[in-house]
């Protein structure tokens, strides 16, 4: 219990890619990819509820950086209009776009 | 290029990835299987939930998205059917079931609901776990809900497990041999009825395992499609809830109802409604609060509500003995199930009617002359009409405080009360309310009113009023009213004029200006009177008369109409009777006057009213000794008359009844009186009559009594006729005939008003209209207006309409 208690609270998740990566994000922002959300659900105790890490074992690390990216802009942007497009380069298009599909952002 | 390169790496990578893992369906489907299983024994703390989802992922990526459904949902049905099951099984002890089956026999209360209680648990907790596991289990395999069961339309993950749980647990055989326990769903039922049975009788039970319990069967759905009315709770616990709710109050009923006690009844009923609400609150769900209150309205209110009304100690005790606060519960409930409340109503209505009745006939009976041989009473028609308006004050104050404290002032039932009070009032047996309640106005304008504060003035005056508009027969009491207005006023009988006047305004108030227009008249005749008198006295003065013998007036000129006095002798009688004749003194006056009023308002003719006046006369008796032989006598004018005639009479001389009368031209019936008081009544016998009986007649001889002996200096002659009171039979009945000749001219005028309006009206409508328009004054009998309209007719103000039917008529202008 007491090992859990600092996951379950802590602001901060880490997200680690394929390649070794680790990414330290918000928890909020991250509870934006419905994955994610669910992965961290303290009620369920899972393994990375437990360690606030999660390994993502199919993206790497300049996938998993465009999606922290886009988490946080989500998160900055989410109650306004008229919000400038994020740019996304196209080589990583559709590895973003099955990373999206996989998280369900 | 760099960038096309590595789209095309990128693209054949997962397709790289589906063909391996297509191999490895069996494989990946074990992983996840012995993962589920850590779920459903509570180890998921070391499982990765990423990599499970991957799992799950990559199969369904690779469209084996079916399969894995299957498999997840054979493999839950297996756990629930393995696992689950027994352990609610377990819970199911022979005693629970037989106890159920049989109804209560060996195993006591407190057995049976640990027993209860236990099963409760049980199955919540398998409950709870099972949704736990579920929403994990179902987190798990979120991207299968996502693609393959948004592409298959086919229910989440969760809900079918949710289903799996209804029909392989909660659906599943209970072992039991009774049909009406073969699951453990009906067994849950049985459960729960029996310990909310056990809370109703006064036990205390575990509600929140119930409410858990219930909460589960919320959330289950009978069937696939889930809709509001499709919940377990619904569809199968609520109906046998309710059922045995109706057959739990239909006994309890038949058992209050023996105790027959209408206050235990209410209270009791009270308290059920409020544990039911409490219980859905607390143990069961919302949603059925007000269909359990429709049952227990149904079966303890609405089927018994008469019979407890009626109950000996049903309304009418409460009623007599003030039971306020049973009454209010009693009315609470009639409420609940009736917003009309007519059998409540109804009750009150009828207690209302019966002792107003009684009072009617406890005053008909305190009317009744004195049986012969009793003392007789005075003013006994008076003192009962004051005793019937009190008592009727006391029943009223008696019914607002009802009213007010038991009926929630509920406007209807006000309006109800009112209507009976108004019936019994206007009893066709009993006809006297006007004229009692002007009486009792009357008695308080010369007696009731002394001494008190304004405050306490007001209230009498509120009251009269308030009698007043229960009297539907205005007119009749604006005759009475008027009648004993104005021998008050010309008897200076009233204790103060202002309040005279504030009645006057409050029944304007009330009634309108139509009806005290008349009464209103009258005091200004009394205000011009008065300076009429003094400008008579002042031209008196003017003219220097030295006459010391002049005889004091003080005159009331009263107008013709507005006065009841024309009413009292009718104008014919007024004209053949013979006049009066004045003393000298007197007549010289009286000469005066009339020369004066003539030289103020010429044209008008004055008829004089003796029979309505008063006198002072200072009189000196030979026999008394120093001052007290000297008296201030005040006596009617004809009393006055009479006694002057003896002035200059030597002692020893007689005058017989028939002299007086020839010498005055008094009638011979106040004439009578006038003598019966004068040498009859004890403290003022001025004449000696002979032979000393207690009755004049023609024959009698009177003297004037020099011997007279009082003990006062100031003395009062004459009472007989000048107070109000209560009228006889004769009287009365002179009095309604009256008052029907006014109506006829006001039906009449009613008739023609409506009939010129509207120039064709049919037969009923007219009749409605005339009543509507007369209601405010009284309550005209259809048959009077029917005479009115052939009289009409007859006199060419209206013609019937020709063939047609119902009978119509037409205006002629």
């Amino acid at each position: 219990m007491a090992e859990k208690e600092p996951s379950n609270k802590s602001e901060y998740v880490t997200l680690v890619s394929n390649d070794g990566f680790e990414f330290v994000i918000k928890r909020s922002c991250a509870n934006i990819a419905g994955t994610i959300e669910r992965m961290l659900n303290p009620d369920h105790n899972f393994a990375e509820a437990v360690s606030g890490k999660c390994h993502f074992e199919n993206i790497n690390g300049v996938i998993l950086e465009k999606v922290c990216e886009y988490l946080y802009y989500h998160e900055k942007n989410k109650d306004q209009k008229d919000v400038p497009d994020m740019e996304i380069p196209a080589e990583l298009c559709l590895e973003v776009l099955m990373a999206a599909d996989y998280l369900s952002v | 290029m760099a960038a096309m390169r590595r789209q095309a790496q990128k693209i054949r990578a997962p397709r790289r990835g589906i063909d391996q893992e297509s191999i490895d369906f069996g494989i990946t489907w074990k992983n996840l299987e012995v993962a589920f299983k850590e779920i459903l024994t509570k180890n998921a703390s070391k499982l990765s939930y990423e990599e499970l989802y991957r799992h799950a992922y990559r199969i369904v990526l690779k469209k084996k998205g079916q399969e894995l459904y299957i498999a997840v949902t054979t493999f839950i049905r297996e756990w629930l059917e393995q696992n689950v099951c027994g352990k609610i099984r377990k819970l199911l002890v022979p005693s629970l079931l037989t106890t159920l089956a049989d109804g209560p026999t060996g195993a006591s209360v407190n057995e049976r609901r640990t027993a209860g209680d236990r099963f409760l648990h049980g199955l919540k907790d398998a409950w709870a776990d099972h949704q736990v596991c579920m929403a994990m289990m179902a987190d798990v395999l979120m991207y299968l809900d996502r693609v393959y069961g948004a592409d298959m339309r086919n229910p989440s993950v969760y809900h079918t497990c949710m289903d799996l749980f209804r029909d392989h647990v909660l659906l599943a055989d209970s072992g039991s041999q009774e049909s009406s326990l073969k699951s453990v769903l009906l067994i849950l039922n049985a459960i729960v009825l029996e310990q909310i049975q056990m809370e109703r009788s006064g036990d205390v039970i575990n509600k929140a395992e119930i409410k858990n319990c219930i909460n589960m069967l919320e959330a289950l759905y009978q069937s696939g499609s889930e809709t509001e009315d499709q919940r377990l709770y619904i569809t199968s616990f609520e109906p046998d809830f309710l059922e045995a709710s109706k057959m739990f109050y239909q006994h309890e009923g038949e058992q209050l109802m023996r105790e027959g006690n209408a206050e235990t009844y209410s209270e009791k009923v009270t308290k059920r409604i409020k544990e039911e609400q409490e219980r859905c609150r607390s143990t069961l769900s919302e949603s059925t609060t007000h269909k359990i209150e429709e049952v227990v309205e149904l079966e303890l209110i609405a089927n018994r509500i008469r019979d407890v009304i009626e109950m000996e100690s049903g309304v009418r005790f409460m009623i007599d003995n003030e039971r306020l606060v049973p009454l209010g519960l009693l009315y609470d409930l009639s409420a609940r199930v009736d917003p009309k409340k007519v059998e409540l109503t109804k009750a009150v209505q009828k207690r209302i009617i019966d002792l107003g009745n009684e009072v009617n006939k406890a005053v008909i009976e305190a009317s009744q002359p004195p049986p012969p041989g009793a003392p007789a009473v005075p003013n006994q028609q008076t003192a009962a009409a004051l005793k019937w308006v009190e008592d009727i004050l006391s029943l009223k104050d008696k019914f607002d405080a009802i009213w007010l404290e038991s009926f929630r002032l509920d406007q209807a039932m006000q309006t109800s009360l009112t209507r009976s009070f108004a019936d019994f009032i206007n009893s066709s047996t009993f006809s006297r309310g006007s004229e009692y309640i002007s009486l009792f106005i009357d008695d308080n304008m010369k007696k009731g009113i002394k001494d008190k504060t304004e405050e306490e003035v007001d209230q009498v005056l509120d009251k009269a009023i308030t009698l007043l508009r229960y009297v539907q027969d205005k007119d009749l009491f604006e005759l009475y009213y008027k009648k004993h207005l104005s021998k008050r006023l010309l008897m200076n009988k009233s204790i103060s004029i202002d309040v005279e006047k504030q009645m006057i305004s409050r029944m304007k108030i009330e009634l309108g200006n139509n009806f005290t227009s008349k009464l209103e008249a009258m005091f200004k005749d009394i205000a011009v009177s008065k300076e009429l008198s003094t400008g008579f006295k002042e031209y008196v003065a003017s003219r220097g008369d030295p006459d010391l013998s002049r005889v004091d007036l003080k005159i009331d000129v009263l107008t013709s109409g507005t006065w009841p006095l024309s009413q009292d002798s009718s104008e014919e009688e007024n004209a053949t009777r013979p006049k009066v004749i004045y003393p000298p003194q007197v007549a010289r006056v009286k000469q005066d006057f009339q020369n004066f009023y003539q030289t103020k308002h010429t044209g008008r003719e004055l008829t004089w009213h003796p029979d309505k006046g008063t006198a002072d006369l200072i009189i000196r008796f030979k026999n008394g000794q120093g001052s007290k032989s000297i008296k201030e006598v005040n006596m009617p004018t004809y009393s006055m008359i009479i006694l002057l005639l003896f002035q200059d009479l030597p002692e020893d001389k007689s005058l017989s009844f028939a002299d007086i009368q020839a010498m005055t031209n008094i009638p011979p019936a106040d004439l009578k009186r006038q003598l019966q008081s004068l040498a009859v009544a004890s403290k003022t016998r001025i004449l000696k009559k002979v032979p000393m009986s207690r009755e004049v007649v023609e024959s009698d001889e009177f003297f004037f009594n020099e011997g007279f002996r009082s003990d006062y200096r100031r003395l009062k002659v004459g009472v007989i006729a000048a107070n109000n009171r209560a009228e006889t039979e004769r009287e009365r009945r002179d009095t309604e005939k009256k008052n029907d000749a006014s109506r006829i001219h006001l039906i009449e005028a009613a008739i023609v008003r409506i009939m010129k309006q509207r120039q064709t009206l049919k037969h009923e409508q007219l009749l409605v209209e005339t009543v509507q328009q007369l209601a405010a004054r009284f309550k005209p009998d259809v048959p009077m207006i029917k005479s009115r309209i052939e009289n009409l007719i007859e006199r060419e103000y209206l013609e019937r309409v020709e063939g047609s039917s119902p009978a119509a008529y037409k205006y002629l202008a």
